[in-house]
């Protein structure tokens, strides 16, 4: 069964994080993902082969042009000419100097799709502004609003915008090829990585603007079915581990009957002040000590059994080891696949969320090292004779190794 | 050529509660003819406050408006036979039907998804299930709390020996709707051509798990277990500071020595200008002694003046606002990015989050406000299933609609 991308191109100068975590989705579907880079390696933590860059940049090739020189974009042009989408993330004055901004690029390739992801979108005050995810989490309220017991600002620790962005890139760039399929025409389109974050907050927004209510922190702030206890506690230390937590998540009368038999129906439980949802939210606080009392006997994965077998929503708070060795869900489903790197080493890498008729699509190749698939490009994609090669070459717009 | 829709002309069944609505709003906005199928007291979701005016009305959640803009709705018993049948009728005009039920429940109610494929070969079903369809924890209850713990997105916000602090936003649920609306293009796209439909098993966990960029290539790659660090970004670059007038992003992902010869400038470099610091992996191993240099740099001056200079530095450095700020924000404004809808039957306008991205030729567009309750049984179930009105008062009358 053929991928659903097969046959699509993707010219693709994203970089960092946002933009390859979005040609990644492309690229696990079958697209042929080219990344266009400059020689000189991007300051990265891990390299190609492993860690972060290696999960994100699978299943594409890599070839470094020079931009700075007219004959790297005629060569990024020529290859524009052969690609059905041209996507970046640098802020939007970078394609505009290159000539390889939309309105350029539809004089030689009139369907072309460009997706341009900057930071801010190419428009308003903030157009120019340098961002990376914690920027644009700082801006749009996450950092602060995401804060702990005491009201410290605790907002994501990594780069949730780059992921937001990321699939917000992938869904744009798949709706306006089923566009073009059905009507030939392609399109230029600006996201703001920073508007792809804010689409993402939620009803609170709404709550704000309709309603003029300033938001609470989540922390203490149901943003779903009312539920208590609901929250985050402490279980018994895992060997020398004292970080491990258990959330629990209570919401019918029937949850809590069976959430307080679970626990061996304390006496504690049966006080009036825990006997409704309303009465235990007033009581939070009274309540989770009990619960804390409780869990931190317990081991974080047999209280999730426990809880669990008792029909409760309750969880471990998965650690990276959690998560990659001991899920056994994951494991069964088989969401880290296997990759064989070159020299044999295997490593595995996150998987893709969701599978068409039970098939999960295989990752089919592992990240490219920068300009490893040059030759491969400029024959099998352009044609190109060894002599254009050579001029291209003198032209400063490819390198030798 | 603007006011084209991209996805005019598709039709998509939308049989989810919260957890799996993102999707069918995602593709509704871009104009598909997404129709929200509730039973007939309504989805669980208009239940759910906030609502207009603190006045709870299944017409007047604001979760159900934020996540069903643009959709029309029916109201349809399919427990019933009836209302299977009718159901069933409407697959067969459908591109797309998305569910978020626990795995099996529709062959529970002779909605399997073989007897779907054979009324309509063409028609693509999406299943969004916190687990997938298979694996143990298939049946574990979830809400977004317990995915967000076992994804590997709780862990890692919060303070060391603090408990974990939860994302703001339904995060789990939303990184699922929108692989969800991607995994449903892709399935169109790989439909053309005479191929038929697919069934989408998507879950919940995984497409979260797709959301954290560091955890799982740190454990594969780099043989690290990702811990909280306050609001010190896992890669280094970024953490929060104090200034005399608040808090401030304190960057260190620009161009160093820009950075280092502003404060050496203002003497505050204290070790930094030892030579070990212009190695940026020294940077990152040692970032809590570089961000507390900084701190003090930037406690007695005013963040607005440093935010300011930093830019144009090309510095990322940021001022982190409250998400309370967001509706006259700047570039939000200046970019159109919030929206008005009418809600006619209120006699009011109100403000709506709008486009995660514009596109130049199909743009994001407000079709219709979020349906009330069974506001379009007439339509649909009359008008486009052919059902006279006589029929449609007895089906309501046996509570089928």
């Amino acid at each position: 069964m053929p991928l659903p991308l097969e046959g699509v191109r993707v010219l693709d100068f994203t970089w960092v994080v946002a933009g390859p975590a979005a040609t990644r989705v492309l690229a696990d579907q079958g697209a042929e993902v080219i990344k266009v880079e400059r020689k000189t390696t991007e300051f990265v933590i891990g390299t190609r082969r492993a860690g972060l860059m290696a999960d994100l940049n699978r299943n594409k090739y890599s070839i470094a042009i020079n931009m700075a020189v007219p004959a790297g974009v005629e060569l990024a042009h020529r290859l524009v000419r052969m690609s059905d989408i041209v996507m970046d993330n640098f802020s939007a004055r970078v394609m505009r100097q290159w000539g390889m901004d939309y309105a350029s690029l539809v004089q030689i390739k009139p369907d072309i799709i460009c997706i341009s992801m900057s930071g801010f979108g190419h428009s308003g005050p903030r157009t120019n502004y340098v961002s990376y995810g914690p920027t644009l989490q700082a801006l749009s309220g996450f950092t602060l609003q995401m804060a702990d017991e005491q009201g410290r600002p605790a907002g994501f620790g990594y780069s949730y915008a780059d992921m937001a962005g990321g699939y917000s890139g992938a869904l744009a760039a798949s709706i306006a090829l089923w566009h073009r399929r059905r009507t030939g025409q392609g399109q230029f389109i600006d996201i703001s990585q920073f508007e792809a974050l804010v689409s993402v907050i939620g009803p609170s927004l709404l709550d704000l603007t309709v309603n003029q209510r300033e938001q609470p922190p989540p922390r203490w702030h149901p943003q779903e079915v009312p539920a208590a206890p609901h929250g985050v506690y402490r279980c018994r230390p895992q060997g020398d581990d004292g970080d491990r937590w258990i959330v629990i998540s209570v919401r019918s009368h029937s949850d809590w009957r069976r959430f307080v038999a679970a626990m061996g129906s304390p006496q504690w439980a049966s006080d009036p002040a825990f006997r409704t949802l309303f009465v235990r939210m007033r009581n939070r606080a009274a309540l989770d000590r009990h619960i804390t009392q409780w869990t931190q006997e317990l081991d974080a994965w047999e209280a999730m059994r426990m809880l669990q077998k008792a029909g409760i929503a309750a969880a471990v708070v998965s650690n990276a080891e959690d998560l990659c060795a001991r899920d056994p869900q994951l494991k069964e489903r088989e969401f880290w696949p296997v990759v064989e790197l070159p020299g044999g080493e295997k490593t595995r890498m996150s998987g893709v969320p969701f599978r068409l008729s039970g098939v999960a699509a295989p990752i089919r190749r592992c990240a490219p090292q920068t300009d490893q698939d040059r030759d491969w490009v400029l024959e099998k994609v352009l044609g190109l004779t060894a002599s254009e090669r050579e001029a291209l070459l003198k032209a400063g717009a490819i390198y030798l190794d | 050529m603007p006011n084209l829709s991209a996805l005019a002309g598709l039709r998509v069944l939308d049989l989810t509660d919260l957890r799996g609505a993102t999707a069918g709003r995602l593709l509704a906005d871009m104009g598909a003819d997404v129709i929200k199928v509730e039973p007939p007291g309504g989805d669980a979701t208009r239940r759910l406050g906030p609502f207009v005016g603190d006045r709870p009305h299944p017409d007047r959640s604001l979760p159900f408006w934020f996540y069903n803009l643009n959709k029309r709705a029916v109201t349809l018993d399919y427990q019933h036979a009836r209302g299977a049948e009718l159901l069933m009728r409407l697959m067969e005009s459908a591109d797309a039907v998305i569910e978020s039920f626990e795995p099996g429940h529709l062959e529970q109610l002779g909605l399997e998804w073989e007897r779907m494929h054979e009324r309509n070969p063409a028609l693509i079903l999406c299943s969004i299930a916190p687990f997938g369809q298979t694996g143990p924890w298939r049946e574990f209850e979830a809400d977004d709390t317990v995915l967000a713990a076992l994804s590997g997105m709780l862990y890692v916000n919060g303070y060391p020996n603090e408990p974990p602090v939860p994302p703001l936003g339904l995060q789990a649920y939303h990184c699922a709707g929108y692989y969800g609306a991607i995994a449903i293009m892709c399935a169109l796209l790989a439909r053309e051509g005479g191929g038929h439909g697919e069934w989408i098993d998507l879950s919940m966990q995984e497409a979260a798990a797709c959301g954290v960029e560091h955890v799982a290539p740190g454990y594969f790659g780099m043989n690290q277990i990702a811990r909280r660090r306050g609001t010190l970004h896992w890669a280094g670059g970024f953490r929060l500071g104090r200034c005399r007038d608040g808090w401030l992003m304190h960057s260190t992902s620009g161009d160093w020595t820009t950075l280092l010869e502003w404060v050496k400038g203002d003497g505050a470099a204290q070790d930094l200008t030892e030579p070990q610091w212009s190695d940026p992996a020294y940077r990152r191993a040692n970032a809590a002694h570089l961000f507390d240099v900084l701190d003090q740099w930037a406690k007695d001056q005013s963040r607005e003046e440093i935010a300011q200079r930093a830019q144009t530095l090309r510095l990322p450095y940021a001022i982190p606002r409250s998400i309370n700020d967001l509706p006259r924000d700047e570039q939000l404004t200046a970019r159109g990015y919030f929206v008005e809808v009418e809600h006619p039957e209120l006699g009011r306008k109100f403000l709506y989050p709008g486009a995660p991205y514009l596109f130049s030729a199909t743009p994001w567009r407000l079709y219709r406000r979020p349906p009330l309750l069974g506001e379009h049984n007439h339509e649909i179930l009359g008008a486009e299933l052919g059902i006279s009105d006589q029929e449609l008062t007895v089906l309501h009358a046996e509570g089928v609609c």
